[in-house]
């Protein structure tokens, strides 16, 4: 007699919502952060603690670089208006 | 009525029969419906999906919002690869923006093969989004957490 046991799996999703807008900064920090480090509930301890630490590092430094970008896209979209000749949307979009 | 995590049954069995490929760029199509139970489907309608679901169904389907459209988003395959014993296989974060959306649950399906279930995801909660953004974002891609996994 032969048999082989094989055994298929579901991971969990995470779900992520806004209102009047996009997603925020902490939201997307938090994304990224799911996606680089994952910390394993059977690790001892001490691994879990310094993971722990680690990955709330992780998220303010990602969180830093997503208001930096979102800055830094609406700085070129600015100054395409401005171009544009669109000065008071450009105005509008700069104190966003 | 329900909405029950589960990777769908006949999904199984046509894994065994190679209906479904996912395969980055030459695989099929997959999509992500998105479901809500308590009437709040369109046209009051509630969702029930599990294990014993075979295909998509527009009962419980959450209404049109946004750049949500029935049938649900298409999901960017990731090519399926070995993690030791374990193949797996992910997709990319899908994201429905300007949508005004409550939704329970959700049902990937494959688009390509007369849109048969492959799983039934559960949110645990209802999960809204108010002329938003609703993203669904799926686990790391390794042999403890990938959406897909055989071991």
């Amino acid at each position: 007699m032969f048999s082989v046991n094989v055994g298929a799996s579901l991971g969990d999703i995470s779900v992520a919502t806004s209102d009047e807008g996009g997603l925020s900064s902490d939201q997307l920090a938090e994304m990224a952060r799911r996606k680089i480090i994952y910390v394993s509930q059977d690790a001892p301890p001490a691994v879990r603690e310094q993971a722990q630490v680690f990955s709330e590092r992780v998220e303010q430094v990602v969180k830093h670089y997503v208001d930096l970008a979102r800055g830094e896209e609406r700085a070129t979209i600015c100054q395409i208006l401005r171009n544009a000749g669109h000065k008071d949307i450009a105005e509008y979009v700069r104190r966003l | 009525m329900a909405i029950t995590q589960a990777m769908c049954s006949s999904f199984k069995q046509e894994l065994l029969v190679g209906t479904h490929n996912f395969t980055n760029g030459s695989g099929n199509t997959f999509k992500l419906a998105l479901y809500a139970i308590g009437g709040g489907g369109k046209s009051g309608t509630t969702a029930t999906l599990g294990a014993a679901t075979t295909a998509f169904t527009t009962t419980g389907e959450v209404a049109n919002s946004g750049s949500y459209a029935s049938g649900g988003g298409a999901l960017t395959n990731v090519t399926p690869t070995l993690s030791g014993t374990t193949a797996l296989t992910d997709f990319a974060d899908l994201s429905f923006t300007t949508a005004t959306i409550t939704a329970r649950g959700a049902l990937i399906h494959n688009s390509s093969a007369s849109n048969k279930a492959v799983a039934v995801l559960d949110f645990g909660s209802n999960k809204s989004s108010s002329s938003g953004t609703f993203t669904i974002q799926f686990p790391t891609a390794d042999a403890s957490n990938a959406i897909i996994r055989i071991a």
